[in-house]
């Protein structure tokens, strides 16, 4: 299993093309058709638009692919996020400096990893239950927190810092870019990473092997939540306000561009950068819909036919490989 | 072969008696001191009036994950009952104002859902999509839909024959509820009488032994979802007849509640264990903690943290009783 | 075999999405227009005024909803799409103001004329504001029941979304009533979301809890909706339930009786006058910067003219409020 995970970066081009998920033949379609309906929709503001709007997505999906890696998911990303927002904010505007509202943050974050990890890892709960129960936590919590209102006014630096940009490229975008670079060197180059293939494939052996698997289980939801924690700043960025349920939801379309990546619910399949596609096409479809003005119910449909789509697709090329054998 | 010589491999996790039968207790008793610690705090509690208030709220929430434990059980999921509750209802609703036939109305309620379901069982079983994404697929299709059918409109004011399932009254016990009784007892018919129910738990415990003794477990599974559906649609019926109205924003916020029920209840996601009474109990219980907060006064805002509080206990308790149960 | 036909499947269904989007592209101005969510129907009312006006005028309509109802961020997103797209005019409503007004003032910005119209949404340069007065449709519509009340009873309140400008209003003139009658006692004020089995389950725990509810004052119309179900069955059908927005469901449960009264919030209004106006604007016409449309009180005695339904009503003129 391990040696398996080891040479995961460097496979064969023929292995490379049967890993590219299905999702990445309708990401190109969509491009097309897109452009073609409507030529602004490849201009370099449009661009900027997608790339913004995929990459608080992104940093929902990345650490949550580690997840789904291990056999687990976490439905509290979302409930946390927000959280983590209206915890920042709140402090804020209690006259807390940024530092430490982030540091506090960071806490929470890590209270939640923590919670939702030994669960999984250490007591072997089902991670669905678990992390929905922390999810009606967050997500409760936000609620008495703000008591349902948003809060605002607080310090423009994050807004500033969201829309900052570094030579063209939005800065959210080369934060979610670095995540994936410090996330596919952890779990590509690292002993961390093939272990956190190994506990998706097979646990028992990797205790066997005499490594702390359950700590490792849990150090995923640790740095899921964490991830999460940091993506606060970038959600208040953009927002410009913590609302208590603004980000409730995105922990499906998460798991949703996960999976449309390639990676498998079971058995340690799967492929980092296939999430970067998975979420590309999300983005690139709801951004396509609106510039195409595609009339409200339909987009809704679309949604849904995407994900299907994709995964029919996979489906077939799978059979069709094994047809050949 | 047949099911019942397997190599006994439902008793590797699930014991479906012993320890279910606790939890079943352990949930009456956790209610029995909600009750007696609110009859003390509030006098507007014990009176039959509210008791039947929690039970009809209940009911409407016991429809909706019911066929959503019959899945789980059987080693599914089903994210998209909200929106197919949504769908179901929205048709139904148009079948009966254009026809001033209710029994239209439940023939296109019942067939959407089964539909809606058939679809969910066919993607996962035959072409081998994974549930979480087929349903979660199929739940933005339902409500695309839904909407597009709508147009933004609602469509309101049902004849007092059809309404009567949702709001009227037999022996003193509102209509929910006996559907609620009726259907519930069937399910546990179902899955502790029959073969098919027997296998249901087998093929959620341990698939692999559940094909090897002859299971046809893609065929099993999909009437699962072929159920779930039915059930959404029997609860849109009732959703419809109870608010008098359809409206494409009715099934939406029930999703999550009803996973909740089903967990509370003590079925497990793994599958191969759970029940209906449990779930029952799973949905009364989270009912009752809403009506215990709004009987104390307690600000709403509060709810949704009360009620994630209950979900992580229960599966706390479970994983304890569990353990206890394996020493 | 099989195989190649779902990858067919998968690839029309693609392609159909495509080609529904690509509307003819009409001579005239192009108007997108941005509205909540797409299950309550006065939305459903600001969009058929929008579209009846935009007709009228030559200019063409794009409707934009987010998928989830009332969801922020995909609100935003929708607006810097969009700025795309490169429209005409955008009449705007916000679902968060404090969330949006930055994405607003970038479109604004980048040339993009916008109106704001049904909510408001802070301060930004916008053409206009068209829409009515939350804080005083609150207000007469909780005087109208205390009044029916004679000046005393106890009532409860069933809130709106928390944060919306139209929700916050409505709850400040319902407060605002109740201080000027010392005699009516607010027993509760829970919010119902807007929503109706969310009105209808609060309703009937609050039925649990007081026994004594002489009134009920919701913030719209589906809740109150709810509400009175809930009262109904209860066998309390006579307490007097009063609402906000009249969408015709509601209209139409006045005259049965089911509501005592509602202050009239009419989508369909405002979606007509902003558009006017919005169009007039980028005409290089002088046109008002605020524009109040007064709201009735829809009651048994008057009801008809909210029963039309919204296609077949006729847009106002937007002379007929200006100055008001």
């Amino acid at each position: 299993m391990t040696d398996q995970t080891v040479h995961a970066t460097t496979v064969a081009p023929a292995a490379l093309l049967r890993r590219i998920p299905g999702v990445t033949f309708i990401l190109v379609g969509m491009i097309v058709l897109f452009a073609v309906g409507n030529p602004r929709f490849l201009s370099a503001v449009n661009l900027t638009n997608i790339g913004l709007q995929a990459s608080l997505l992104l940093m929902l999906a990345l650490p949550m692919t580690l997840i789904i890696l291990t056999a687990g998911l976490d439905l509290s990303v979302g409930a946390l996020l927000g959280l983590c927002g209206v915890v920042i904010a709140a402090l804020l505007v209690a006259g807390w400096s940024l530092p430490a509202a982030v540091a506090a943050a960071m806490l929470v974050g890590l209270v939640a990893g923590a919670v939702n990890g030994f669960l999984v890892g250490y007591l072997g709960l089902p991670a669905f239950v678990v992390t929905l129960g922390t999810m009606g936590l967050c997500e409760g919590l936000s609620l008495v927190i703000t008591n349902g209102d948003p809060i605002g006014g607080f310090t423009p630096v994050l807004e500033a810092f969201y829309r900052s940009t570094l030579f063209a490229v939005p800065t959210p975008v080369l934060v979610a870019a670095t995540l994936y670079g410090l996330l596919s060197l952890l779990l590509y180059r690292t002993r961390f990473g093939n272990y956190v293939f190994a506990i998706g494939g097979n646990k028992d052996a990797l205790h066997l092997a005499g490594i702390n698997a359950n700590l490792v289980h849990m150090g995923v939801y640790l740095l899921c939540s964490l991830t999460v924690a940091l993506s606060a700043l970038l959600l208040l960025g953009r927002t410009n306000s913590a609302h208590p349920s603004v980000a409730v939801g995105m922990e499906f379309e998460a798991i949703a561009a996960v999976v449309l990546g390639g990676t498998s619910f079971e058995k340690g399949q799967g492929w980092l950068f296939g999430t970067v596609l998975g979420v590309l096409a999300i983005s690139v479809l709801r951004n396509g819909l609106n510039v195409l003005s595609v009339e409200p119910s339909l987009q809704v449909v679309c949604v849904g036919l995407l994900l299907i789509a994709a995964l029919l697709i996979d489906r077939n090329r799978k059979q069709a490989s094994r047809d050949i054998a | 072969m047949t099911t019942m010589d397997t190599p006994a491999p439902a008793s590797a996790r699930s014991q479906p008696l012993a320890p279910g039968t606790l939890a079943i207790v352990v949930r009456l008793g956790l209610i029995a001191c909600i009750g007696v610690l609110l009859s003390s705090l509030s006098p507007g509690f014990a009176t039959t009036d509210n008791l039947l208030n929690i039970l009809r709220q209940a009911s409407l929430l016991f429809l909706v994950a019911s066929g959503l434990t019959l899945v789980i059980i059987g080693g599914g999921l089903d994210l998209s009952i909200g929106a197919n509750l949504t769908l179901c209802a929205c048709l139904s609703a148009a079948a009966i104002k254009s026809t001033g036939q209710p029994a239209a109305g439940i023939v296109v309620a019942l067939g959407c859902g089964a539909l809606v379901g058939l679809t969910n069982g066919v993607l996962i079983n035959r072409v081998k999509i994974p549930p979480f994404l087929a349903t979660f697929g199929m739940l933005w299709v339902a409500q695309g839909i839904a909407y597009w059918f709508m147009a933004g409109q609602v469509v309101y004011g049902f004849s007092p024959a059809f309404r009567f399932f949702g709001s009227g009254f037999w022996l003193g016990i509102p209509l929910p509820i006996w559907v609620m009784l009726v259907t519930g007892a069937c399910g546990v018919i179902f899955l502790s009488r029959t073969t098919i129910g027997r296998e249901v738990y087998l093929m959620g415990a341990n698939e692999a032994a559940a094909v090897l003794s002859g299971i046809p477990v893609a065929r099993r599974r999909t009437l699962l979802y072929v159920v779930s559906g039915l059930m959404a649609g029997l609860a849109a019926l009732i959703y419809v007849a109870r608010l008098n109205a359809a409206e494409p924003g009715i099934g939406e916020p029930l999703l999550l509640p009803a996973i909740a029920a089903v967990l509370v209840g003590g079925t497990s996601l793994f599958g191969g264990s759970g029940s209906l009474v449990g779930t029952l109990l799973g949905a009364i219980i989270l009912t009752l903690i809403v009506n215990a907060l709004n009987l104390l006064n307690v600000s709403a805002s509060w709810h949704p943290f009360v009620t994630g509080v209950i979900v992580v206990v229960a599966v706390l308790a479970d994983a304890a009783v569990n353990r206890g149960a394996r020493r | 075999m099989k195989t190649r036909h779902l990858r067919r499947i998968g690839l029309i269904s693609v392609v159909a999405c495509g080609l529904a989007a690509s509307p003819a592209f009409a001579a005239g101005e192009v108007i997108a227009a941005f509205t909540k969510n797409q299950v309550d129907p006065h939305f459903e009312g600001v969009r058929a005024g929008v579209e009846q006006m935009a007709k009228k005028m030559g200019a063409t309509v794009r409707q934009y909803v987010p998928t989830k109802p009332n969801n922020i961020t995909e609100g935003m997103s929708q607006l810097e799409d969009v700025g795309v797209t490169k429209p005409n005019l955008v009449l705007f409503m916000p679902i968060d103001p404090k969330a949006q007004l930055p994405t607003i003032k970038r479109l604004i910005e980048s040339g993009t004329p916008v109106l704001n119209y049904n909510d408001k949404a802070g301060d930004a340069p916008y053409l206009a504001f068209v829409g009515q007065d939350d804080y005083k449709l609150g207000y007469d519509i909780a005087k109208t029941l205390f009044d029916h009340l004679g000046g005393k009873g106890n009532v409860v309140i069933l809130e709106g979304i928390k944060g919306s400008n139209t929700g916050d209003e409505r709850k400040r003139g319902f407060d605002a009533a109740l201080k000027e009658y010392p005699n009516i006692k607010l027993l509760a004020s829970q919010p119902a979301n807007f929503q109706r089995l969310l009105g209808l389950q609060v309703m009937e725990n609050l039925i649990q809890q007081f026994s004594d509810i002489n009134g009920v004052i919701a913030a719209a119309d589906a809740s109150a909706l709810g509400a009175a179900e809930a009262l109904k069955s209860a066998g309390r059908g006579n307490v007097p339930v009063v609402s906000i927005n009249g969408v015709p469901e509601a209209v139409e449960a006045v005259k049965n009786g089911s509501l005592l009264a509602i202050a009239e919030f009419n989508g369909f209004k405002i979606g007509c006058v902003a558009t006017e106006i919005g169009l007039k604007a980028i005409r290089g016409e002088v046109v008002p910067k605020r524009v109040v449309i007064p709201g009735a009180v829809i009651t048994k005695a008057n009801h008809t003219e909210w029963l039309v339904p919204y296609q077949q009503r006729t847009c106002p003129a937007a002379a007929e409020y200006v100055g008001q």
